[in-house]
């Protein structure tokens, strides 16, 4: 079976027209997050696009940890998703506490706090 | 040099999705976000067609397709949906199917480790926060009013040119492939190995390869170059023993080698910046409690009194 879909088994290498179509994706999902990020103007979905821009970017690490049979890439997507977790706990601690004050989401709102 | 895809017809595909894109986005008035994901799904679909042929033999299978599909159109329907609620939602539906591409790559702790940590824990939290800063669907005109920055994207048109000019740079390189790419030694996957002498061991004996009361001779006695391990024993011992072909690190294993063994302090300091994240999370969110002015004078006076509270 493995053979009709036509991808190596786990330690023999991984054809590099293979990688590029995972790295295609992971482009693909990173310039969805770009544009989600850019356009939406409500705070909490805001973060939620730079998480994908994170997944994108771990897609990316795995697929090349593949490439290469070289373990450090899945490594790191372990600080990638420590990051992840910490940046969303800042994030959502900010967004309670400006909700708050002014009951409302919209990041425009928050011109305000330009320096 | 050889393209992958000829170029033409990759910027023209991702121009194209750019402009599905743009009309999926949400704004006031005609709205034609199925014609737009349609669009885009084509366009995408065409520029992986195209990869997928250049790639012949080599293409991935069958359920890369179906993931990358659902992981894309998942994020699509995320970034437009006015609801941010269904974005989360379906944000967790992209990394269900980016943890089934991580499976593809044999990469299946990340792929757990995915699943538990994003859209278990991470993802929660995100829609916990939703519906805590979200006015609840009682008055309705008043909704519409305060739900009006979800309905309009802002600038859609900049913001997909500078994302899809990013997207063509991106494929540009994966187009014209990357011909210096090194061509690794499946070999090293097997390196770690060498470091686990007790693995080896078991495994060996379950094979029936060496004997009940022979044991493998500590991590030195491990040869991955020639796949053989020098055994001791009461009765003497071997040198040269050959491993089964099969027998391989697994993931978990590797993962766990090369995170502990290669960056210990990595991981300490991980730790310090979830430890830093949750004392900042608790002291931004915490809400000051007000006490009266009258009760505060009343603790000063029990207190100048010699009394408790």
């Amino acid at each position: 079976m493995m053979q009709t879909l036509a991808q190596a088994a786990y330690p023999q290498a991984m054809h590099d027209v293979t990688l590029y179509h995972y790295l295609f994706v992971s482009a693909g999902m990173f310039v969805l997050g770009l544009i989600g990020f850019l356009t939406r103007r409500n705070m909490i979905v805001m973060f939620l696009c730079t998480e994908m821009m994170f997944q994108a970017s771990g897609l990316a690490l795995i697929a090349f940890s593949r490439f290469y049979l070289h373990h450090t890439g899945q490594a790191f997507v372990i600080f990638v998703l420590t990051v992840a977790a910490a940046e969303a706990a800042m994030a959502l601690a900010l967004v309670v506490l400006l909700y708050r004050k002014h009951s409302s989401l919209d990041g425009l709102l928050f011109a305000e706090l330009r320096g | 040099m050889d393209y992958l895809v000829n170029p033409v017809i990759l910027y023209s595909l991702v121009a194209l999705s750019g402009v599905g894109v743009w009309l999926t986005l949400p704004r006031k008035g005609f709205n034609p976000q199925i014609l737009g994901g349609l669009i885009a799904g084509i366009a995408v679909g065409g520029i992986m067609l195209a990869l997928g042929l250049a790639a012949g033999d080599h293409a991935p299978n069958l359920f890369f397709y179906v993931f990358a599909a659902v992981a894309l159109g998942a994020g699509l329907r995320m970034i437009t949906h006015p609801r941010p609620v269904y974005a989360a939602l379906f944000f967790i539906l992209t990394i269900l199917a980016s943890a089934g591409m991580y499976l593809l790559l044999s990469a299946e702790f990340m792929a757990f480790a995915l699943i538990i940590v994003y859209a278990g824990a991470i993802l929660i939290t995100y829609l916990f926060v939703i519906m805590l800063a979200t006015q609840g669907q009682t008055e309705d005109e008043e909704q519409a009013q305060a739900e009006e920055y979800d309905k309009v994207a802002r600038e859609p048109g900049s913001a997909v040119l500078i994302g899809f000019v990013l997207l063509a740079m991106f494929s540009t390189m994966l187009g014209r492939g990357m011909e210096s790419l090194p061509t690794p030694d499946p070999a090293r996957v097997d390196a770690v190995l060498g470091m686990m002498p007790l693995k080896i061991e078991r495994d060996m004996k379950r094979d029936g390869l060496i004997e009940a009361d022979e044991k493998v001779a500590g991590a030195a006695g491990v040869h991955m170059e020639t796949r053989t391990v020098d055994v001791t024993s009461p009765r003497g011992g071997r040198e040269g023993v050959a491993m089964p072909a099969d027998l391989h690190a697994s993931n978990v294993q590797s993962v766990g080698f090369v995170l502990l063994g290669q960056h210990p302090g990595a991981i300490e300091i991980a730790g310090v910046i979830l430890l830093m994240a949750m004392l900042g999370a608790v002291v931004l969110a915490r809400k000051k409690v007000e006490i009266e002015d009258q009760a505060k004078l009343d603790a000063a006076r029990l207190m100048r009194e010699g009394g408790s509270l």
